[in-house]
């Protein structure tokens, strides 16, 4: 069936977001082949974003642990965080689809500030929805999106968090779909934006596996943060075909098992429907969709991509978790190491990094550092008390 | 064809029971609402009194007991997806398939039924339309097996304000009556007897839901709303 990934994917959604989604599907076909479009998406990327983005050999590190650590540096793009990506990619599709106004949702902000930037740039207007638990936990984000020009929603409802932004701006969506753009921020929600936001996000692994190609080596794993999925499936995506690769996604793994007390979904959640399609999802027997927990707010939704799903099944991928402490531990570590400050998100790949580090003997390792962690900075402190 | 769409188990099951069992005698058809929390597609009032139901822990089984006691009228069942799914799509069939006359689902669009159906459901998915459907879409529901058609007539969620004799609106209703020779139900947004004698001109029915909604804590009230919309 179109739309799926084996069994994962789909569109579940109101009727009323078919015709949108169709729209949005076949101009994506066409504007992903356009020599015009690409060539002003690729100098955006260039010029204004700071890409290619390097590839970091961490010395310290690789001598500390016994192996070889490369990290791909997303965190050095503008606004912080491989979300730019995506969001120019989006953006600059709305606007040659014609539309005047873009929405977002935004768990840790950094999509939200990515797509309020590319507003500001583009010249659109742009309203980001936000839980009130994570507008306060990152107000630095909220600040800078006001001041680059956006509205923004804090929605008080559910779980205050990424879940409610979604629903909200799926809402806002529905009723505005003739004149505005759904900026999804990650590689989920209904077909065509799980392959849209892919398409924009596989940057990372084409450039990586380019890197990889002139020293004439492959990496042995590659480790990924997983929210949503979008940093990772870019990532991934260069390296598919390359059998010898190990990817590996890293989720939340909270404080404990317990329902409720992490966002692991690929560990503990079961094949449901969730905010737009069939995927792994935090639900309960009834139906009702799980509270979540992580100490970062880019981690903490109960959802993941569909194509995270079918990588799972189907064995190409793995699935791991990092809990709080691992990835707030893994964040110092890089800070001590190599004078890194990771954002909490790209913290839980580090963290299981060194959890598990005797696995990783004598290998070579490439992390995606998917954002740096200048957000992140009032969370580290108030949970790493007497360590710094 | 009158409607109306209450949620099952609010504000608690005797309240539920109550406005049930009276809408079962009166309302040609009810809608019961089984609650999800992340309802997308409901405006405040209903997606507030749902997340009251989720908090409160009420079985499906037991909102479909009280069905099963007291109903007269088709009874709907609607809902989200996963709700469904999560029972087991065969399963929930298998138990209410002759209980109930139709789902409606709100996060299923119909070219998602298939899905449902190849997975072992088979009571009658209803289908939507809305202003933004194509001809072709609209088309594709001549071989519908459910009793009617939905015409969600807002952009929008549920309690939104709507023109309901806006040109537009009244000529897509006329031509999805022609081109399915089915019966079209309004729903979203209906507030008052004046709102469905609009929409009777041109619609063979109509649901009421937030209206319906707001007043399940208070049946004295909500029989007397009930009263004002069907006499
Ligand atoms: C820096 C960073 N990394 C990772 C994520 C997780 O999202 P995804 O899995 O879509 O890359 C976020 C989300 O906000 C983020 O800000």
């Amino acid at each position: 069936m179109k739309g799926f990934y084996g069994e994962f994917g789909g569109q579940f959604v109101a009727e009323t977001l078919i015709p949108v989604l169709d729209e949005l599907d076949k101009s994506f076909e066409l504007l992903k082949c356009d020599k015009d479009f690409n060539d002003k998406l690729n100098d955006l990327l260039k010029n204004y974003a700071g890409r290619p983005t390097p590839i970091y050999y961490a010395e310290n590190m690789s001598k500390k642990y016994g192996c070889k650590v490369y990290f791909k540096r997303e965190d050095l793009l503008h606004t912080g965080a491989h979300k730019i990506n995506n969001s120019l990619g989006q953006a600059l599709s709305a606007k040659k689809m014609g539309k005047k106004r873009i929405i977002a949702e935004t768990g840790a902000g950094q999509h939200g500030v990515a797509t309020a930037t590319v507003a500001a740039l583009l010249n659109l207007k742009c309203t980001v929805y936000m839980g009130s638990i994570d507008a306060k936990r990152q107000s630095m984000n909220v600040k800078r999106m006001k001041m680059l020009g956006a509205e923004v929603k804090v929605v008080d409802e559910g779980t205050k968090t990424l879940k409610d932004a979604v629903s909200a701006a799926l809402r806002d969506w529905v009723s505005s779909c003739n004149t505005t753009h759904y900026v999804l921020g990650s590689a989920l929600g209904p077909y065509p934006f799980p392959k849209i936001v892919s398409h924009f996000q596989s940057v990372i692994g084409k450039e990586s596996r380019e890197y990889f190609e002139n020293l004439g080596i492959m990496p042995d794993y590659i480790i990924a943060c997983v929210g949503g999925g979008s940093n990772a499936i870019g990532m991934f995506k260069g390296f598919l075909d390359v059998e010898s690769v190990r990817l590996v996604g890293v989720e939340a793994g909270g404080i404990s098992d317990k329902d409720g007390e992490h966002a692991a979904r690929m560990s503990f959640g079961k094949k449901g429907i969730f905010q737009g399609s069939l995927s792994y999802v935090l639900t309960d027997k009834s139906g009702q969709i799980s509270n979540v927990h992580s100490v970062s707010a880019g981690l903490d939704y109960a959802g993941v991509g569909p194509e995270h799903s079918f990588l799972k099944e189907i064995k190409r991928c793995e699935y791991h978790y990092a809990r709080d402490k691992e990835a707030l531990d893994g964040c110092l570590e890089l800070c001590k190491l190599e004078g890194i400050l990771p954002a909490l998100e790209s913290s839980h790949a580090v963290g299981y990094f060194i959890k598990n580090a005797s696995k990783f003997k004598d290998k070579t390792i490439l992390i995606n550092l998917s954002g740096r962690g200048d957000k992140d900075l009032e969370i580290i402190l108030e949970n790493m008390e007497g360590a710094i | 064809m009158k409607g109306f769409y209450i949620l099952g188990g609010y504000p608690d099951m005797k309240k539920f029971e109550e406005v049930f069992k009276y809408l079962a005698e009166k309302a040609d058809f009810v809608e019961v609402g089984l609650a999800y929390n992340d309802p997308v597609a409901d405006g405040p009032v209903i997606a507030e009194a749902a997340s009251k139901v989720v908090k409160s822990n009420i079985k499906i089984d037991d909102i479909l007991k009280i069905v099963e006691a007291y109903k007269k009228s088709k009874v709907y069942i609607m809902t989200y997806a996963n709700i469904f799914y999560q029972y087991g799509l065969m399963e929930f069939s298998q138990k209410y398939g002759k209980l109930i006359n139709g789902v409606i689902v709100a996060d299923l669009p119909n070219r998602m039924h298939g899905f449902f159906y190849d997975n072992g459901f088979d009571i009658p998915i209803i289908p939507f339309v809305t202003p933004e459907s194509r001809e072709e879409d609209i088309e594709g529901l001549k071989g519908t097996k459910a009793d009617f058609i939905y015409f969600v007539g807002v952009r929008g969620v549920t309690g939104s304000n709507v023109n309901f004799l806006d040109d537009e609106l009244v000529e897509k209703v006329k031509f999805v009556k022609k081109m399915t020779s089915k019966k079209v139900v309004f729903g979203f947004g209906i507030k008052t007897k004046n709102d469905t004698e609009k929409v009777m001109t041109y619609a063979d029915g109509f649901v009421i839901g937030t209206e319906a909604v707001k007043r399940q804590t208070d049946t004295t009230q909500f029989k007397r709303f009930i009263n004002s919309i069907i006499e």
